[in-house]
């Protein structure tokens, strides 16, 4: 299994993206590690040479860390490659911000409201992050959905008013 | 003839006291209750007939998959993932466990692929006959829908003989598939109704697909061209009616379909009919890819990974790093980012459904300048899975 093919991708982005860091992963999946404030430089670039299209961004929460870590994918139909573009921002909410790339590819605008929603990650230039999807109020108390710390035990308590059930019976729920 | 702005201007100008000119528009709540929606809603900014602005809300489904996935263990979880997609709950099954397998570094055995190869198959033709079902109907072709019904009826009974449920299988796990194929007499019935299925394709285009009503129903409307779909990260049979030939078993083979022969169906108009049409000849492929897996028939072999951690599974532990793994689903490219700690639940799961591209922002754009009548056949011919979307 050659992969020659990935190692040519990977060296002229690299070429032109000094500032990158890129490798193979395995056989169609190619891998970039980039400062969150050159995702737009990059993206444009990764357009430029044949990325048609985005598959989604993942946002996944290190609070070890203490920083978010957002997976851009992308896929490109000419070379049948898959790209992870990752880059870290801070974890603290006022920190929290990436500009978007909605521009670049349209397709992202839904990707950034998702992870905005559940990360509380803020895109800046994308206005339609306040959109909400999950019709039930948020409960702030709990935290951000779906960041780590986010305590699913008193959310659910408070939710659906199990505060006496559960000291009577502790041991029956478990989550 | 004077034409009635005239008429209203001179009128207007002699000091008659009428209405404003420009009609006032009206917002209507389109779904989720509508027929057509399926648990999704559309708020239509409506002028007369004809739809002036379109906002999408696909959220009535959220029960937090990906955040559930984080607090069960690795094998536990397959039991909730498909129910992301219900015409066709293998392939979140199989994006998972493939991603998992990717991460133990596991071979999974030739005939668990054989297998899984057969169910993706499968679940392909149940979903596109679910899919002529929904459209048979909106277009008023009962008969077809009917029909379509019947057939994935029988497709139903065999996965239940297969894996003990009709609708939500638990089937595929990491490491290869849950149980052995019942037996010689499953295959048979199999075969027969593939080819009970291939004679009958005829009545649907007969019916359905040949049909004057359907052509002057679908041309024409909803119409996307290659670059608005390419970047709006338009996948499957959607993508392959504007002229990219782009199937992910082709450009990312996994399983056997290496192995396999068949083509990818690629027309151009970028319309409804011609997404129905390239529908059409999809499923036509499949059943040609089932009859080659049934002609090729089950290699022997044990059908599961055999390791340690089948005795203690809520102790599983899978190494640290990530995967991703996608599959080419009836509604277009299905993928799974999975991400683990070394632990023994999925540190993060994020799901990339093919609804959520053109579910939101495509629907939006698709809908402006449609007819109302049209608004559910523009839908259906996108072949949405609102669960995709808001997961």
């Amino acid at each position: 299994m050659s992969l020659e093919k990935e190692q040519v991708i990977v060296d002229t982005i690299l070429q032109k993206a000094p500032y990158a860091e890129g490798k193979v992963r395995r056989q169609r999946r190619i891998e970039f590690k980039i400062p969150a404030d050159r995702i737009r430089d990059f993206l444009t670039l990764l357009k430029e040479n044949n990325f048609e299209s985005m598959m989604q961004i993942t946002a996944v929460d290190w609070p070890k860390d203490g920083e978010i870590e957002l997976v851009y994918q992308m896929w490109s139909y000419t070379y049948a490659v898959h790209a992870f573009v990752k880059t870290r921002i801070p974890r603290d909410v006022d920190k929290a911000k990436v500009p978007s790339v909605r521009d670049i590819y349209p397709a992202a605008e839904t990707y950034e409201r998702d992870a905005h929603e559940f990360y509380k990650v803020t895109f800046e230039g994308n206005d339609k992050l306040e959109m909400p999807w999950i019709l039930e109020d948020e409960d702030r108390e709990a935290g951000v959905s779906h960041r780590k710390d986010f305590d699913m035990l008193s959310y659910v308590k408070r939710k659906y008013k199990l505060l006496d059930r559960f000291e009577e019976d502790k041991e029956n729920y478990v989550i | 003839m004077v034409s009635q702005q005239e008429l209203i201007r001179e009128a207007r100008e002699n000091g008659m006291e009428l209405l404003p000119l420009e009609k006032d528009t009206y917002e209507l709540f389109f779904g989720p209750q509508h027929m057509a929606t399926e648990n999704y809603s559309l708020i239509l900014k409506m002028d007369g007939n004809r739809v002036v602005k379109a906002i999408a809300n696909p959220g009535f489904l959220h029960r937090g998959f990906e955040k559930l996935a984080e607090y069960r263990p690795w094998y536990t979880n397959i039991a909730l993932l498909l129910r992301i997609c219900v015409p066709e709950p293998d392939v979140p099954e199989a994006i998972y466990s493939m991603a998992v397998d990717e991460l133990m570094g596991w071979e999974v055995p030739e005939r668990a692929q054989w297998i899984r190869t057969t169910v993706l198959e499968m679940a392909r033709v149940s979903a596109y006959l679910f899919w002529t079902m929904g459209m048979a109907f909106k277009l008023g072709v009962y008969t077809a829908g009917q029909w379509a019904a019947a057939y994935r009826e029988r497709f139903m009974a065999l996965f239940e003989q297969l894996t003990g449920a009709r609708v939500y299988h638990i089937y595929t796990i990491p490491g290869g598939v849950r149980r052995d194929i019942p037996g010689d007499k499953w295959l048979r019935q199999l075969k027969d109704t593939v080819e009970y299925l291939k004679d009958k394709l005829k009545d649907f285009d007969n019916v359905l697909f040949e049909n004057y009503i359907t052509f002057k129903r679908l041309e024409g409307i909803g119409v996307m061209d290659k670059k608005f779909a390419l970047e709006e990260g338009v996948t499957g049979p959607n993508l392959r009616a504007t002229g990219v030939r782009a199937d992910v078993r082709k450009l990312d083979p996994y399983l056997l379909y290496p192995e396999l022969d068949f083509e990818v169906p690629v027309l151009r108009e970028g319309d409804a009919l011609a997404r129905a049409l390239v529908r059409r000849f999809e499923l036509e492929q499949d059943l040609y890819i089932l009859e080659q897996l049934l002609e090729m028939g089950p290699p022997s072999g044990p059908y599961k990974v055999e390791h340690a951690g089948f005795k203690a599974l809520p102790r599983f532990k899978v190494p640290a790093g990530d995967a991703y793994a996608h599959v080419e689903s009836s509604k277009g490219d299905f993928g799974a980012y999975v991400v683990s700690d070394g632990g023994n639940k999925p540190y993060r799961v994020q799901i990339r459904g093919p609804s959520i591209a053109h579910g939101i922002r495509v629907i939006e754009q698709l809908l402006v300048g449609a007819r109302l009548a049209d608004v559910p056949v523009i839908l259906v011919s996108l072949d949405n899975c609102p669960p995709d979307i808001d997961r």
